[in-house]
């Protein structure tokens, strides 16, 4: 989390409530996203999340309340010039079918007046961004591209002028789901790069847990339930709405939040070293990569060894003890070397993580 | 991002295609044109075996239908820019946002003058202060074929994809960009096809114009049917048929094109 503290978008008491409706869509909303950082908007339909994130560019104007971008209070500026300042992708896309995939990238730079070689490097740029060879691609059409190399332009084009805001609309949410999920590895990467302050629509809780810095639940009335890291949304719901909506599967994704470098594990010997003090100890090889256990306390069974990079998650961990029926596995480092344990009872009686008493 | 070939196949949104899908040529564009000079022919040869008099000849002559076949034309073809400059920001106006009330009243009285004989609308319009004449016959000729292209432009605006307005406001056009740039370059086959029948339709009854004094191909028909010449007659309307059937061949070249490069 890069998070710098400053708020990039702050909402101070936005609300919106549209003609001839009887309850506000967005009530009184209060939320800064930091500046370089992921805030994930989900909740049920119809509880303005996508509202909140459209009023951010001003594609809704506010019924009431002050946006602010970077600082600057930006809710009565010429809404078509903040737009050019902000990214935006959305679920459909909405790459244009007669211009070509340049030309769809180049839109707000045109507009911006850029210069054309200024225009093409960026364009150049940004295809090698999203990974796509801008030899191959420039030059098309979007309807000759599949739904996720569409998405990558859509990606790109909402990055081209460089805003420091992103707004993404479920921009993943109409794509099969392997493709989602390397969209989501590698828009993961690419923030790395690029380092926006992002704010995304979605309604599925995995992606919200994956992708999210903070995620904010919105509940009934629009009002905003909790903001909040995901694993805080995860372990302590602020209320009983939060608790029902992140609901059954809170406990498992929470394990994909949690590192393995962060645990305190159970520490381990090689065999023959020293005292045993009841720690498991291992055969090692030549290289000193862990072979086999030799000891287990309390047991004659000598389950096969298996393990997990400590970069991994526990839920790494957990799928790898399934997959080859142990108990136990072992966490090695980047060098293969054991740095200790996880026992299928720990995540039981409670993970310990560092520093935690 | 890295992009990889068996996402390009694997995913269920769109395969690749070729550049340009082929838009498939209407018969028509290739019978019609046939269709017009060989009956032109035949009524030709019809005429010069059966003999033409003086009177007739005094008509059917080079020089006499070169003149009404450019009063012809320039009646088509005024009328049609009359509607394109009409109907067209009319059709936008009606498409916008705001007018969404006021659309179906107006595309109703549209249809409502559509629904008028063009026969009686030249003939009333004379008695206006517009009086006899060309500009007369323009305007009336303009009110009749108003309609395909209003109810087109409005149609061809209304099928252009919501989303695709909406990430064009996202990410920064104005409403005129988004207009000029994404809306009406995406309904410009509809557009055309709409300009295309009342082009069609102002051919066919500028002949009528000459009840009001304003000429056309239809001042050697009207003539020739008064002095009981028939094989004159024949002569004339067949001009104006073959005439109709080649100004539709030609529209329908160009929107051919249009929807080649539309996609």
């Amino acid at each position: 989390m890069s998070d710098s503290g400053k708020p990039m978008i702050a909402l101070e008491g936005i609300s919106k409530t549209y003609p001839k409706a009887a309850a506000p869509a967005v009530q009184e909303l209060n939320l800064e996203v930091p500046e370089g950082t992921i805030s994930m908007f989900i909740g049920p339909s119809g509880c303005g999340k996508t509202t909140t994130l459209k009023m951010m560019n001003r594609l809704i104007e506010p019924t009431t309340g002050r946006i602010l971008l970077d600082g600057e209070d930006v809710t009565t500026v010429n809404a078509d010039e903040l737009r050019r300042r902000i990214g935006y992708v959305i679920q459909q896309v909405g790459l244009f079918p007669h211009f070509t995939i340049a030309d769809n990238i180049a839109v707000v730079p045109k507009i911006l007046g850029w210069d054309r070689n200024r225009i093409t490097a960026r364009v150049d740029e940004l295809l090698h961004l999203v990974g796509l060879e801008p030899k191959d691609y420039r030059d098309r059409y979007p309807r000759q591209l599949s739904g996720g190399q569409q998405q990558r332009i859509g990606v790109a084009r909402g990055l081209a002028a460089d805003p420091s805001v992103m707004l993404m609309d479920e921009p993943f949410g109409a794509i099969d789901p392997i493709t989602r999920d390397r969209l989501q590895d590698e828009f993961l990467e690419l923030q790395q790069q690029i380092a926006k302050t992002i704010c995304f629509v979605t309604h599925d809780l995995s992606e919200a847990v994956k992708l999210g810095d903070r995620i904010a639940v919105f509940g009934p009335g629009g009002t905003l339930q909790q903001y909040d890291t995901p694993d805080n949304v995860l372990t302590h719901p602020a209320n009983e709405f939060v608790g029902e909506f992140v609901g059954s599967g809170a406990a498992v994704r929470r394990l994909s939040l949690l590192e393995l470098s962060r645990l305190e594990l159970q520490s381990v010997g090689l065999d023959g070293t020293g005292e045993r003090n009841g720690a498991p100890t291992y055969e090692a090889d030549a290289e000193g990569r862990p072979v086999r256990w030799a000891y287990l306390p309390g047991t004659q069974a000598r389950p096969k060894l298996v393990t997990v990079p400590h970069t991994g998650t526990v839920y790494d961990a957990v799928d790898v003890m399934l997959d080859s029926q142990t108990e136990l596995v072992g966490v090695v480092d980047g060098e293969q070397r054991l740095q200790g344990a996880l026992w299928w009872k720990d995540l039981v009686e409670g993970l310990k993580t560092k520093g935690q008493a | 991002m890295s992009a990889s070939a068996a996402e390009a196949t694997g995913t269920a949104q769109a395969p690749d295609t070729p550049r340009r899908t082929r838009t498939k040529i209407d018969k028509a564009l290739i019978v019609n044109p046939i269709i017009a000079v060989v009956g032109l022919a035949a009524v030709f040869a019809y005429a010069a075996v059966q003999g033409l008099d003086d009177v007739e000849r005094s008509v059917i002559n080079a020089e006499e239908l070169g003149r009404r076949l450019w009063e012809h034309l320039l009646l088509t073809g005024l009328s049609t820019l009359v509607v394109i400059v009409v109907a067209i920001p009319a059709g936008v106006a009606l498409s916008r946002p705001g007018a969404g009330r006021v659309q179906r009243p107006v595309l109703a009285f549209a249809g409502f003058m559509q629904a008028l004989p063009a026969f009686g609308v030249i003939v009333l319009l004379a008695f206006s202060p517009l009086g006899l004449g060309l500009p007369t016959a323009v305007v009336a000729l303009a009110i009749a074929a108003l309609l395909p292209v209003l109810t087109n432009t409005v149609v061809g605006l209304q099928q252009v994809d919501r989303a695709l307005i909406e990430a064009a406001r996202g990410i920064g056009m104005s409403a005129r960009q988004t207009l000029f740039r994404v809306e009406l370059p995406l309904a410009t086959p509809v557009m055309v096809a709409g300009v295309r029948v009342a082009l069609v339709l102002n051919v066919g009854t500028a002949a009528l114009a000459t009840y009001i004094g304003a000429g056309g191909l239809g001042e050697p028909i009207k003539g020739m049917l008064e002095l009981g010449r028939p094989t004159g007659t024949l002569v004339a309307a067949a001009i104006v048929a073959a005439l109709a059937l080649i100004v539709d061949w030609l529209a329908g070249l160009a929107e051919y094109a249009v929807r080649r490069n539309a996609g």
